[in-house]
């Protein structure tokens, strides 16, 4: 053996249940964006309540339900000591008692972009086989269960796992051979859905540790946290990595892990200062300013801009809120054409968001 | 919910949006709510024209 040459996939550390090496990547090794789940633009910590139309919770999480009310989301829900190195995790509450149905899903899921999956050559011959491992914390013992899925839902892997004990944190590890046949995008769409079950029907449920070419969210017999009134479900340190075994969390830095979530949404509202500043330009006509703006990052795709609370432009002494907007967005900047009354043709135009959390502009490109 | 049409000066559509929100949907068929409106327009539905045409 040639001298530097590491000849292991795998070295154990002292840490239980983790090791170092085995993915090809040091950088980025977890394909989960916001997986320690610090991020949360949308809520800013606030309880939201899972609806059928499925309803983004914390940054790049969503939750996947069939039916309306049936559990809540809220980062650091129940105020429990999240494990040794973490400060947030994602809370899951159920809201009843529900007998999940065939047709029925319920489920927090991540979709990851196919332009951050294409070295792991899914659907061909050289398939790398990866490790989700995550942090979990339920009122619930038993066995759960989750799944990856193909963009067009007809691969998919369910998995289970096993909680012993109630109210205490326990890592999880579920390694999956890579798919060698299917279609997995390596474009700006959905390479990879990552989906962590909260109970599904049998539709929903496939036999854990195979691949499938049905739609399945879950493993069959997987214990159904929205079964049990009041039931708590809690994760966080969710990774996706190259490799056969679940390495150390992958710090990212809160710059960084928004940066990342800001390519899917982000959010500018008009707290924290009297005039939250935003988009500058000119008036078009008497009812439209022009108005142009930078987003923080460059984006998945051209998003959806919407406004909620108050927004005004200036133009010269004068001023009007907006009541509506047209935009004109690629995936790296936005124009909006506002409409405004009394404004005068040919004058500067300046947004700003009244002061509140209330008051915000989003941008959505989300998967 | 019921979408509408919303054109640029020379009176091409460029983006859609919800009525009674104001938001702005471009017509990329990438962007997920995009995706959305053609699913509903598949469905069988018409949206509003636009009101600057």
């Amino acid at each position: 053996m040639a001298y530097g040459t590491v000849n292991a996939d795998v070295i154990g550390t002292s840490v239980a249940g983790s090791n170092l090496g085995a993915g090809d990547a040091s950088l980025m090794k977890n394909r989960i964006i916001n997986g320690a789940m610090v991020i949360d633009q949308r809520n800013a910590g606030a309880s939201v309540t899972a609806t059928n139309a499925s309803l983004y919770t914390l940054d790049r999480w969503k939750a996947n339900a069939s039916q309306n009310s049936k559990y809540t989301v809220q980062q650091n829900a129940g105020s429990v000591t999240p494990p040794v190195g973490y400060i947030n995790y994602l809370g899951v509450t159920s809201s009843s008692a529900y007998s999940v149905a065939s047709g029925d899903y319920f489920n927090i899921i991540q979709s990851i972009e196919g332009l951050n999956c294409t070295d792991l050559a899914w659907g061909t011959a050289n398939a790398k086989t990866v490790t989700l491992s995550f942090q979990v914390y339920s009122s619930l013992t038993g066995t759960f269960g989750g799944a990856i899925q193909n963009s067009a839902g007809n691969r998919s892997y369910p998995f289970a796992y096993t909680i012993s004990s109630a109210n205490t944190w326990t890592q999880i590890s579920v390694t999956i051979t890579g798919d060698t046949t299917g279609t997995w995008l390596t474009t700006n769409g959905t390479g990879i859905l990552v989906s962590i079950g909260l109970g599904n029907g049998t539709t929903y449920s496939g036999t854990a540790g195979s691949w499938s070419g049905n739609y399945y969210f879950s493993a069959t017999g997987a214990t159904s946290v929205v079964g049990t009134n009041g039931a708590t479900f809690y994760i966080t340190g969710v990774q996706l990595e190259v490799g056969s075994s679940a390495t150390g969390f992958e710090y990212v830095n809160y710059q960084t892990s928004l940066a990342n979530c800001q390519r899917y949404y982000w959010k500018v509202s008009g707290d924290g200062a009297s005039i939250g500043g935003f988009g500058s330009g000119q008036c078009a006509s008497s009812v439209t300013a022009n108005i142009i703006f930078s987003y923080p990052v460059t984006m998945r795709t051209a998003p959806t801009i919407a406004q909620s609370g108050t927004y005004t432009i200036n133009f010269g002494a004068g001023n009007s809120t907006v009541s509506a907007i047209i935009g004109y967005t690629s995936s790296a900047y936005g124009r909006i054409d506002a409409t405004i009354s009394g404004a005068t043709t040919g004058y500067g135009a300046a947004g700003w968001l009244s002061n509140g959390t209330s008051n915000f502009i989003t941008g959505s490109a989300e998967l | 919910m019921m979408y509408q049409i919303q054109n640029d000066f020379q009176g091409n559509p460029v983006a859609v949006t919800i009525v009674g929100q104001i938001i702005t949907i471009p017509m990329d068929e990438a962007n997920t709510d995009y995706q959305a409106y053609l699913k509903w327009v598949a469905e069988g539905n018409t949206p509003l024209p636009a009101e600057n045409t």
